[in-house]
């Protein structure tokens, strides 16, 4: 019912990958890996999990970093803070509606310790990172005791706090594809008050333009906290291929993502307004991410 | 499910305590350190009043494992000044009414320094985004903000 | 006006030091040799009997010293009056809300003490739930307090004027309902307190307690302990805002544990079980009917009110004759009706937050004054103008207005605010909306109702400074610094802050209801002028001229006009103390018996002195396509008679006005159909954080009250009792859609704007 101190757990340290595996490997349903332990600390608080062993991964080197290639787009390790991609000038450029994303969640004191992979492995419906990186086409690598594996973002969650990461799997990463010409993206947080809240709604758009008609000819337009995942709002995304970009047509494809979007009504906010919302956010993501382009 | 000897770098001090992996880094610093100075409040990182910095950046210390703390260099709010001569900052909020009841004032003094660490001229749009995770409901923030523009403006000016 | 030499500056806080280097001692900060931690087990259910509390295995488990219920007291019930007493320690036939607080451990450790409650085995019955006002007056409602047959608490009411002749006199005639949300008070330090037993059984509470009086008599009433058995010390105090008062379950049982196990003990709560089962502020339904004239003025009021308080009286009582009595300021109200009734609830216990009853009531009258405004087509600030009370206003209910700058605020405010600037012409979606509100300066209530000052004046010639009131934040340690230096010409470092104990200090009533400037700084000139007495016989006799004939400035006791003839005041000291062997201490009271102690039922009477007045512009722009709300810019006029720290008053107005904003716009306090509290962390349930509040500009309209101490009034509260109409009134300025039941929230809005564009 109330928040608590920490309940008791065996403390790990892994120095490599192979290490930390083998630990989950050996404790498997009792141990929890964490990185910024900033979802999993409170939920064990709440005693809402109760590991018996705890694998910290941030000594392991392989999950850290931020790597630019040239010709495959970006690496970014799974440790890597949401401070860290908050303070990355080529991802506030490059890659912008996931430097949106970040700039938005939790607090300063909170995107010091939080990670992108953690934010990922929460797989809650209104986890920020998650739609950019839809939007984007990344994908997420996981390797396990099986090998690796790699998955796009959009089939990386199957429900309310529930992924497709195995016990014995460690995300690893996320690439993103290099930004192509004559394209950008954008991330639009809804929120009860003005910082340090959840997603009330959250649209990510990711928009190319053809350069001779200056029409559409990629959409991705991603929703976050108006399913039990993060998803694709595909039906939008027809709306505004090989069409030129404007207000009306924005709020065209906001209309259609509104249609997809099945969020439930709770403490935060009613079902109707988060649908009302998909509407207004993915217009005005649309037409951010135009501007951005132009 | 034993104590764990670490050592913990504070404030520019060296200790080494017995503590269980359990223990946040906040829980160590008040009860086994004696550095009350931080202050706990929501124990879930959502009110700032545990903020510290941890390797020049603010952190929620209820959110942080004493254990994982260590190899880092911590600052609290009982570091900042030196002496009796108290670091731009806390001066500001003295002279600006940057403080009332004083109890969201460590935390938030800590992520003003984590800004102007970083960013030494701020907007105030800057400031109000630096203390975002800082909750006050004394003050209403005016005065805090106008304290750590006066500091950045008092900082600079050394400079 | 008079220039002083540290009254009227803003000198730095006494405390601002130890608070910025992280020094100050707060409940929670405290330690004692030997001291246990303590937690309570909470009540999941919100209305059940308690059948029987099994704490065999908790208290098996190692570490765990003493285990306590609510049996473990002696079962009398305490209560704010006589008639209202309707509170226990603990609860022992059954709980009354979610979180109640059953069972008490304290063991060696934290962690003991927590998995010692997860071995206590409560056995329950569940009773039907009380949620609503509605639902407690149904003729069938389960009764929800154990000392009271009704459901219904406390009523008021009155009947000022001639009603029925202001009504037929009016122009226009508006009725509108209100109804506001519950909300919690906030303050970031949550419950704390370590107690203690000395070896002669007297006991030493050190807690985060508001007005160590009120937890003291209710304490020693309900643990059968005499008055002078409780010794209270204060700590720092990690903001109040009314929420502190009362003596709760953490005292309670850290008292007990600790007569129990002879050890200190303290319980330290975590902020969530504040948010769930700590107070809140009353829900409020209203029914307002106003008449006024063409131009504006108002000739009748009529107006209904019902508080829903959770499953105790507390201030309830006070809370709902104070919304009644409160309607007839700031504005001129010839004639008035007022029917309140509070009533119990099982959501949790409300006490009053910051700007009192007087915040309900102002959002509704004048949000109604706006639409009446606006239907007569009379100017926002007009009306204003129009009806603000002026000075020597003779309330409908007795209450009188000495001195009021209303009108000065009023136009300072709209000025700041360019509301001129606005009618001719503004951005789309953005508007301003202007509230007043006033708000007295401590009222005189029944019981133990003065303020007291001590000052010792130590052999170096400084002064030590204590009261019986409590450092929450307000600045009252350093007012009353600044105010006794003035009078003993001394300069501000010269005054030492002293502690608050109450074997040396007497208590006051409370940090509550802005008296704290007001009496406890008439205290203080008392306790100084009968300091400075003991110090002008004794220069009288080296200047060799009488007493009455001598001045104090600057550290000189001198001939009133002539520096030059006069003695240092250190060798006034040294006289007294080496030579006389006469200690020097200085006592001073103030107990204002010229006002009234007003009967709650009726309303009628002069309550208080020193009535504050402000006037609030907010700017606001309004999202039409997601109802978002955002707060540019917050003007305050405010009549604080003399401001004695200019920078602090300006402080608590802000810190008021920010308040208000979260109760306005995104607080509520949540529970599901079985009361069970649904956003307990502030994860949901949202105050506003610094990017949430406007610009803050305050414009200080100096008057000097007559009975305020060098002019002063009261300061802390206005601005709490302005906001919400404010930022309803600017909705509306900017999206032409009212709201009348609080939070304002973007639903609500989209909804509102939806339904004018139908039409």
């Amino acid at each position: 019912m109330f928040i608590k101190r920490l309940p008791r757990f065996e403390y790990h340290v892994s120095t490599s990958l192979s290490d930390a595996l083998r630990l989950l490997a050996e404790y498997g349903e009792n141990a929890r890996v964490f990185a910024g332990g900033t979802d999993l600390l409170v939920s064990m608080k709440k005693r809402e999990t109760l590991p018996k062993h705890l694998i910290n991964l941030k000594g392991i080197a392989d999950l850290k970093g931020i790597y630019d290639d040239e010709e495959k787009g970006i690496r970014i390790g799974a440790l890597t803070t949401l401070e860290e991609i908050e303070h990355s000038r080529m991802i506030r450029e490059k890659f912008g509606a996931l430097w949106d994303a970040v700039s938005v969640m939790a607090s300063p004191q909170v995107r010091s310790l939080g990670t992108i992979g953690g934010n990922l492995c929460s797989a809650v419906p209104s986890a920020d990172t998650a739609p950019p990186l839809i939007a984007l086409g990344a994908s997420v690598k996981m390797v396990g005791g099986h090998g690796e594996r790699s998955v796009a973002v959009e089939n990386f969650f199957k429900g309310p706090k529930e992924s497709i990461l195995q016990k014995n799997e460690i995300l690893t990463q996320v690439l993103i594809p290099k930004p192509l010409e004559k394209s950008s993206g954008a991330y639009l947080k809804l929120m009860r008050s003005n910082a340090t809240d959840l997603a009330l709604v959250g649209v990510a758009a990711y928009l190319r333009l053809d350069p001779k008609k200056r029409v559409c000819s990629e959409a991705r337009i991603a929703l976050g906290a108006v399913a039990p995942t993060p998803i694709r709002a595909m039906e939008a995304e027809k709306v505004l291929i090989n069409k030129k970009i404007g207000e009306e047509l924005a709020e065209e494809a906001g209309s259609a993502a509104s249609t997809v979007c099945h969020p439930i009504s709770d403490i935060r906010s009613s079902l109707e307004y988060r649908c009302s919302m998909v509407e207004v956010l993915t217009k005005r993501a649309v037409m951010e991410t135009f501007r951005r382009i132009a | 499910m034993r104590r764990e000897e670490i050592a913990l770098k504070v404030n520019g001090i060296n200790y080494r305590v017995s503590i269980e992996p359990w223990r946040t880094l906040l829980e160590v610093l008040r009860e086994t350190l004696g550095l009350t100075g931080t202050k706990k409040s929501c124990n879930e990182g959502e009110c700032g009043a545990c903020t510290v910095m941890m390797d020049g950046k603010a952190v929620a210390s209820c959110l942080v494992l004493a254990v994982d703390a260590q190899e880092k260099e911590i600052l609290t709010i009982e570091g900042l000044a030196e002496g009796e001569k108290l670091h731009p900052i806390q001066e500001a909020f003295l002279k600006h009414g940057g403080i009332q009841c004083g109890f969201c004032t460590p935390g938030m003094v800590m992520s003003a320094k984590a800004l102007l660490d970083e960013n030494p001229q701020p907007t105030t749009a800057e400031i109000r985004k630096a203390i975002s995770g800082n909750l006050c409901r004394c003050t209403g923030y005016q005065h805090i903000v106008d304290s750590i523009m006066a500091a950045s403006g008092m900082m600079n000016s050394k400079a | 006006m008079e220039e002083y030499s540290v009254v009227g500056k803003s000198v730095e806080r006494t405390d601002g030091r130890v608070k910025v280097t992280g020094k100050a001692k707060y409940a929670g900060d405290l330690v004692a040799p030997g001291m246990l931690h303590a937690k309570l087990l909470r009540s999941p259910l919100a209305h059940a009997k308690i059948l029987s509390i099994d704490v065999s295995r908790a208290e098996a488990l190692p570490g765990v010293m003493a285990i306590i219920t609510g049996r473990d007291f002696p079962g009398i019930p305490y209560g704010t009056r006589p008639d209202t007493r309707d509170q226990l320690p603990m609860p022992i036939t059954k709980v009354h809300h979610f979180g109640e607080g059953v069972a008490a451990v304290a063991a060696v450790d934290e962690d003991t003490a927590e998995e010692a409650l997860d071995l206590i085995t409560v056995d329950y019955e569940e009773l039907p739930v009380v949620l609503t006002a509605e639902d407690a007056l149904k003729p069938d409602a389960p009764p929800v307090n154990e000392f009271s047959k009704s459901n219904i608490a406390y009523s008021s009411n009155f009947l000022f004027g001639d009603v029925e002749k202001g009504f037929k006199e009016a122009d226009y005639i508006r009725e509108e309902t209100f109804s506001s949300q519950r909300v919690t008070v906030g303050f970031i330090e949550p419950h704390a307190c370590l107690a203690e037993v000395d070896p002669t059984g007297r006991v030493l509470l050190q807690g985060s307690k508001q007005s160590p009086y009120i937890t003291w008599r209710h304490m020693c009433r309900g643990m059968e302990i005499p008055l002078s058995g409780m010794r209270i010390v204060n700590p720092f105090v990690g903001g109040g805002f009314s929420g502190k008062h009362d003596p709760f379950d953490v005292d309670f049982a850290a008292v007990k544990l600790a007569q129990r196990t002879g050890r200190p003990v303290k319980i330290v709560l975590n902020n969530d079980e504040v948010l769930a089962a700590y107070r809140q502020r009353n829900a409020m339904d209203a029914r307002l009917k106003i008449g006024v004239k063409k131009n504006g003025s108002i000739t009748a009021l009529k107006a209904e009110c019902i508080l829903e308080g959770g499953p105790i009286c507390g201030i309830g009582p006070f809370n709902i004759y104070y919304f009644g009595a409160f309607l007839n300021i700031p504005y001129k109200i010839p004639a008035i009706e007022y029917h309140g009734k509070l009533v119990y609830s099982n959501r949790a216990p409300c006490g009053t937050v910051r700007g009192q009853e007087i915040v309900l009531a102002q959002f509704a009258l004048d949000s109604l004054i706006h639409m009446v405004a606006e239907d007569l087509r009379v100017d926002q600030v007009e009306i204003r103008h129009i009806n603000a009370v002026t000075d020597n206003w003779r309330t409908a209910n007795g209450m009188m207005v000495d001195v009021s700058g209303l009108q000065e605020c009023i136009q300072r405010s709209a000025e700041k605010i360019g509301w001129k600037e606005s009618r001719k012409g503004r951005p789309k979606g953005r508007g301003i909306g202007f509230s007043c509100a006033s708000h007295p300066s401590g009222p005189r209530l029944g019981g133990h109702f003065g303020s007291s000052v001590m000052l010792k004046l130590v052999e170096d010639g400084k002064v030590i400074v204590t009261h019986g009131g409590t450092e929450i934040g307000q600045g009252a340690n350093t007012v009353f610094c600044q105010m006794a230096a003035e009078v003993l010409g001394l300069p501000f470092e010269d005054m030492i802050q002293g502690v608050s104990d109450s074997d040396t200090t007497i208590f006051d009533s409370g940090m509550f209801g802005d008296r704290c400037t007001y009496w406890d700084g008439n205290a203080t000139i008392a306790a100084a002028n009968d300091l400075k007495r003991q110090l002008a016989v004794i220069a009288a006799k080296e200047l060799q001229a009488s007493p009455e004939d001598l001045e104090f400035k600057n550290r000189r006791i001198f001939l009133k006009g002539k520096p030059e003839k006069g003695i240092d005041f250190l060798l006034a000291v040294r006289r007294a103390y080496y030579e006389r062997g006469e200690p020097l201490y200085g006592k001073g009271y103030w107990a204002a018996t010229d006002i009234d102690i007003v009967d709650w039922k009726t309303g009628k009477g002069n309550l208080a002195h020193g009535l504050d007045f402000i006037a609030t512009g907010i700017e606001v722009e309004v999202d039409r396509e997601t109802g978002k709300v955002k707060l540019i810019k917050g003007v305050h006029g405010d009549d604080a008679g003399q401001p004695i720290n200019p920078l602090m008053l300006e402080g608590q107005v802000n810190g008021g006005s920010a308040h208000m904003t979260g109760h306005a716009l995104t607080e509520e306090s949540l529970y599901d159909e079985k009361g069970r509290a649904l956003n307990y962390t502030w994860r949901d349930y949202k105050q506003p954080t610094s990017m949430d509040v406007p610009e803050y500009r305050v414009e200080h309209v100096h008057t000097h009250d007559p009975y305020g101490p060098f002019g002063a009034k009261g300061a802390g509260e206005a601005s709490s009792c302005s906001t919400l109409a404010a930022i309803a009134n600017g909705v509306y300025d900017a999206v032409g859609v009212r709201i009348k039941d609080l939070p304002i929230t973007p639903e609500k809005i989209l909804k509102a704007l939806r339904e004018k564009e139908a039409k």
